[in-house]
């Protein structure tokens, strides 16, 4: 219980010159809520790829249940529990939104309908059942988010990243993302999430981990950080209109 | 193209359910498919020259139905399957004249060879995208063509190999045209059963995933290349085994027509283009649409100067791939789609 379920130490991320990410560590303990803010560009999502596998650390070490697991591939992570959305949805456009869920619950519903039956459930659990059998290119950019979110539970993950998936919905669809989410995590699932919106950080997140050019410069309480000043220059100050 | 935003537009709750049919469904919409199939063998089975192209119309169904699982599904464009082909034709006619091998027997060991083959000579293009992975395996097929002159020993070189009429079931050589027919067709349905059955399979999900996006398919566990090669494995065995058949039925294979690009490993391709990529009819359509147009075509227009039927060929083609992007199944789902929009509103 008290050893991180997730480790970064010393993360660096490396696009020719630019440092995208800096010399990041953090923890994420089993059945937190954690969130990443901090500006556009600050290096969020890359290190969101860097956790997920996406993207190969120029330096530093990431490790799952102890396990270091630097080496493994997105897919081999995916097996291990990890969960995630991309920030620009990655629909698999010529399959229904069923048989995307499906591609998800595949990972562990090898049966046919078993595994039908798993994604179905999840499209309920984000509001898409009624478009279950709608092609994913004619969902609407709030619906492909969702969506995201429902193939990425159907791998049934103990931890779930998810990038900036509030953007885009209106108030109630936010708002029965954050209660699906605190249902879930009241199940046990882990979220590490990167979200711009501060009244969901707010509302929903124990820790806050604040990254400003690629490096962490804040970690505390929703409440900590959201009055820390640094915080309010780095983040508040620069925010994208 | 409209119809799908008709379908978007849609808003009736009621909209009839997709979703995974149960296996009875299919199974009784595989036979009546196939008794579809059987009718042009019924009618036309007293006219020899009829009979042929029904057989070769299976045959090719059957194999752009294989081809259709590595290039439809898995998205990989491959122009490199004539290999299997000839790989499958002359392993089979080989073993039967060396060893006496019954045919039967002999389409095995190319069809293993090829799920082995395959794989590993694709391994490395898997890397390449889109076009450039469709002439990458374009230059394996010439790369085979001239090996298989070269290799005289086991190919017969440029004069090819023959194989004696003996006709007996064991040999897979009949006097009754027909039974070659049958035969084809029986191919037709294995290949198109085994294309139901992986698209009901985790397999098939994860191939129609790959295809889609390899990033998103990667973070649902999935492990991209692994996909590819086994679908390359099935799709390239099915196709080693077809290509046995055809050396059975004609008798006379040689280089120059096994590697054919217009007639096999081009062919696949264009069957599948014109009926529809990615479907399990689809492949199946253009075969029945194409095979025999092309032969009728070629047997008139013959005379009036080489090349013109493939013009004529050529420009249907074209058409095809004007005013049906998704081929001839895809304009049958938008018309489907139209229509029950238009009852439902
Ligand atoms: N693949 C890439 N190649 C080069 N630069 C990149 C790449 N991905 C991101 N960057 C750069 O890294 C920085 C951080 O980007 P990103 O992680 O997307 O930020 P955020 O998600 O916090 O908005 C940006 O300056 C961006 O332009
Ligand atoms: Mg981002």
């Amino acid at each position: 219980m008290s050893e991180p379920f997730l480790q970064v130490r010393g993360a660096v991320k490396r696009f020719g010159g630019l440092t995208a990410v800096n010399d990041v560590s953090f923890d994420v303990r089993r059945g937190e809520i954690v969130s990443i803010i901090g500006p556009n560009g600050a290096g969020k999502t890359t290190l969101f790829n860097l956790l997920t596998g996406q993207l190969k650390p120029t330096a530093g070490d990431v490790s799952l249940n102890g396990q270091v697991i630097n080496a493994l591939p997105p897919e081999r992570r995916a097996r291990l529990g990890l969960g995630r959305t991309f920030q620009i949805a990655k629909p698999l456009l010529t399959l229904t939104a069923l048989e995307n869920a499906m591609v998800g619950s595949f990972l562990h519903h090898s049966r046919l309908h078993d595994a039908e039956a798993k994604a179905h459930q999840m499209l309920i659990e984000v509001g898409l059942d009624r478009r279950a059998h709608v092609r994913a290119a004619q969902l609407t950019l709030s619906e492909r988010r969702r969506l995201e979110v429902a193939r990425a539970l159907a791998l049934e993950p103990s931890l779930m990243l998810l990038d900036e998936v509030m953007a885009g919905l209106n108030q109630s669809e936010v708002q029965d993302s954050i209660d699906l989410f605190r249902r879930l995590n009241g199940a046990g699932l882990t979220f590490l999430i990167i979200e711009h919106n501060l009244k969901v950080v707010r509302a929903f997140s124990e820790r806050v981990i604040v990254i400003d050019r690629g490096a962490k410069i804040a970690e505390g309480t929703a409440e900590q950080i959201l009055t820390n000043p640094e915080v309010v220059t780095a983040y508040l100050g620069r925010r994208r209109g | 193209m409209n119809s799908d935003d008709l379908a978007t537009a849609d808003p009736s709750p009621n909209r009839p359910a997709g979703g995974i049919l149960p296996w009875r469904r299919v199974a009784l919409l595989y036979a009546v498919g196939l008794l579809v199939t059987l009718v042009p063998l019924l009618l036309l089975s007293r006219n020899f020259f009829w009979l042929n192209i029904i057989t070769y119309t299976y045959l090719f169904a059957g194999l752009a139905v294989a081809w259709n699982i590595i290039a439809g599904f898995g998205g990989q464009f491959s122009l490199g399957h004539g290999v299997f082909f000839a790989i499958g034709a002359y392993t089979t006619a080989r073993l039967f004249l060396d060893w006496e091998i019954s045919p039967w027997l002999g389409l095995l060991p190319g069809a293993i060879a090829c799920a082995v083959v395959g794989p590993l000579i694709f391994w490395p293009t898997f890397r390449l995208k889109g076009s450039f992975f469709a002439i990458a395996t374009l230059a394996f097929n010439e790369v085979a063509l001239v090996l298989a002159n070269y290799l005289e020993s086991v190919t017969g070189g440029p004069r090819g190999l023959q194989v004696p009429f003996r006709a007996a079931f064991k040999n897979m050589i009949f006097t009754d045209p027909r039974a070659y027919t049958v035969l084809m067709f029986v191919f037709m349905a294995i290949a198109v059963g085994i294309s139901i059955v992986l698209m009901r399979s985790r397999l098939g999900y994860y191939l129609l995933a790959v295809r889609e996006d390899e990033d998103a398919a990667r973070a649902a566990g999935i492990s991209v290349i692994q996909v590819k090669l086994r679908a390359t494995a099935l799709s390239a065995a099915l196709t080693a085994i077809g290509g046995g058949l055809f050396a059975m039925y004609i008798r006379t294979i040689d280089p120059l027509t096994l590697f054919s690009l217009p007639d096999i490993g081009v062919k696949f391709a264009l069957l599948s283009l014109i009926g529809g990529m990615g479907t399990i009819t689809g492949p199946v359509l253009g075969a029945f649409l194409i095979i025999p147009l092309e032969s009728y075509l070629r047997a008139v227009f013959g005379g009036s100067g080489p090349g013109v039927h493939l013009i004529l060929l050529g420009f249907v083609m074209l058409l095809a791939a004007l005013f049906m992007r998704r081929g001839v199944a895809g304009a049958i789902d938008s018309l489907r789609q139209h229509w029950r929009h238009r009852r439902s509103a």
